[in-house]
């Protein structure tokens, strides 16, 4: 065993040391008992240290944010899909949705009908999509986004149920495992504020649903970029987008 | 039947079978304290922010391989929170917030009588680093709020390396015996 460290454990403990001496520190005290002892009792005096600092409330959005991480972190093994998660009430045999589903695309005429087929098609074989169509064709909101770039072929579908305690989501279809690299879904403000709404991994499924714990409401746009953190500003580019604001009136 | 008030200890079992309330309930226990001690060593909100997400994240991500022995979850997830905002600093080469200063411009913000209990304990402890010599404070608070390596103390402060360690050292010691003292 390599010599005792103690003339190293507090400047250890405040975390003031290199990154390179921390780490041999750190391998020492696993194989040390007596110096990790020593260590734990230092961490629990440094540990008190965060009680000195003046009180601060983060934003109540940082709590949601953090959740939908969370929730679009989850592997795809253990993972219920979202959607299918929402209690949408009572559902119809899938035909009769997705018929409910064309008439309010007609009616919203914001939906990209080739994409909207391609959707569809995709997700035709999917008996639970009846549930997303009927949750839609009882008066809530949607929108298509088609992949581009290195998502072509895939796409998403933004949507706000019109159910009361029903938060927003978007169904992607098709994504494709991204070696690395992750995606976030962004709500953008009028004035070109980007707001962090998701940020997930694809889990190579033909579905994937991911919650949007931000409300939709005054945004203009959404868009779906290629990230490789899971915080901080956007910088990647854009594979998904939509407007989502209404028209402005004549 | 669901515990009311989970332990910390339940809380981190429950994290580790991936339920997201156990993450909501962790975050409301500690998000605040967090993201204060994230804000003292940034000295700005949205950067703040990053890192307190990034934290419990980690926690989420991490909660299968957290062993006890590392100590207790609040300790757990407040020492990432300070890994995560001291690399943050140190990786920002053009700004570091005096900790002193910075406290002394950053009162607490919305102190409510429920949280009256806890301030009291946090009292305890900011008289317990008040109470140190002038020099072993500001060494142990450069270090841990500045993210000052002992090395960089020595050159700040104009002081052999020895002189630094040995200011943390007695200056913890103190602190330690004066929360053993009142408790």
């Amino acid at each position: 065993m390599t010599e005792h460290v103690t003339d190293d454990l507090e400047p250890y403990a405040l975390g003031a040391l290199s990154a390179e001496d921390a780490e041999r520190i750190a391998a020492h005290l696993a194989a040390c008992p007596a110096c990790r002892e020593d260590a734990r009792s230092l961490a629990e005096v440094v540990g008190t240290l965060p009680d000195t600092v003046p009180s601060r409330a983060p934003r109540d959005v940082l709590r949601d944010r953090i959740l939908a991480a969370a929730r679009g972190d989850v592997p795809a093994d253990t993972r219920p899909a979202a959607a299918w998660r929402i209690p949408f009430g009572r559902v119809r045999a899938w035909p009769i949705a997705i018929a409910g589903l064309a008439s309010v695309a007609v009616l919203l005429a914001v939906i990209d009908v080739d994409a909207s087929r391609r959707l569809a098609q995709a997700t035709a074989e999917k008996d639970r999509w009846a549930a997303i169509a009927d949750s839609v064709s009882e008066g809530g909101r949607w929108w298509y986004m088609a992949g581009k770039d290195e998502l072509d072929g895939a796409g998403g579908t933004l949507i706000v149920p019109r159910a009361e305690g029903h938060g927003p989501f978007v169904l992607f279809h098709d994504l494709p495992k991204l070696s690395g690299k992750l995606l976030t879904v962004w709500l953008v403000s009028s004035d070109n504020t980007w707001v962090r709404a998701a940020t997930f991994r694809p889990n190579g499924q033909g579905l994937q649903a991911v919650d949007v714990t931000v409300p939709v409401a005054g945004f203009d746009r959404c868009a779906v970029t290629l990230e490789t953190a899971w915080t901080g500003p956007h910088t990647g580019t854009v594979v998904m987008e939509s407007r989502i604001a209404p028209p402005p009136a004549n | 039947m669901a515990e009311l008030h989970p332990s910390d200890d339940a809380l981190m079992a429950s994290l580790a079978d991936r339920d997201l309330g156990a993450l909501a309930s962790l975050y409301d226990r500690y998000g605040r304290l967090a993201y204060s001690l994230a804000y003292r060593i940034l000295g700005e909100s949205e950067a703040a922010e990053d890192v307190v997400q990034d934290a419990f994240l980690s926690a989420w991500r991490g909660a299968a391989s957290y062993r006890r022995e590392r100590g207790n979850p609040r300790a757990w997830l407040l020492s990432i929170v300070h890994h995560r905002a001291v690399d943050l600093l140190r990786r920002k080469t053009t700004f570091r917030p005096a900790p002193l200063e910075a406290a002394e411009l950053s009162p607490a913000d919305d102190d409510t009588a429920e949280l009256a209990e806890k301030n009291v304990e946090h009292k305890t402890v900011r008289d317990a680093l008040e109470a140190l010599p002038p020099a072993q404070r500001r060494t142990i608070e450069l270090a841990y709020f500045g993210g000052y390596t002992h090395v960089e103390l020595s050159e700040l402060m104009g002081v052999p390396l020895g002189t630094v360690k040995g200011r943390m050292r007695i200056g913890l010691q103190k602190m330690r015996r004066a929360l053993e003292h009142t408790r």
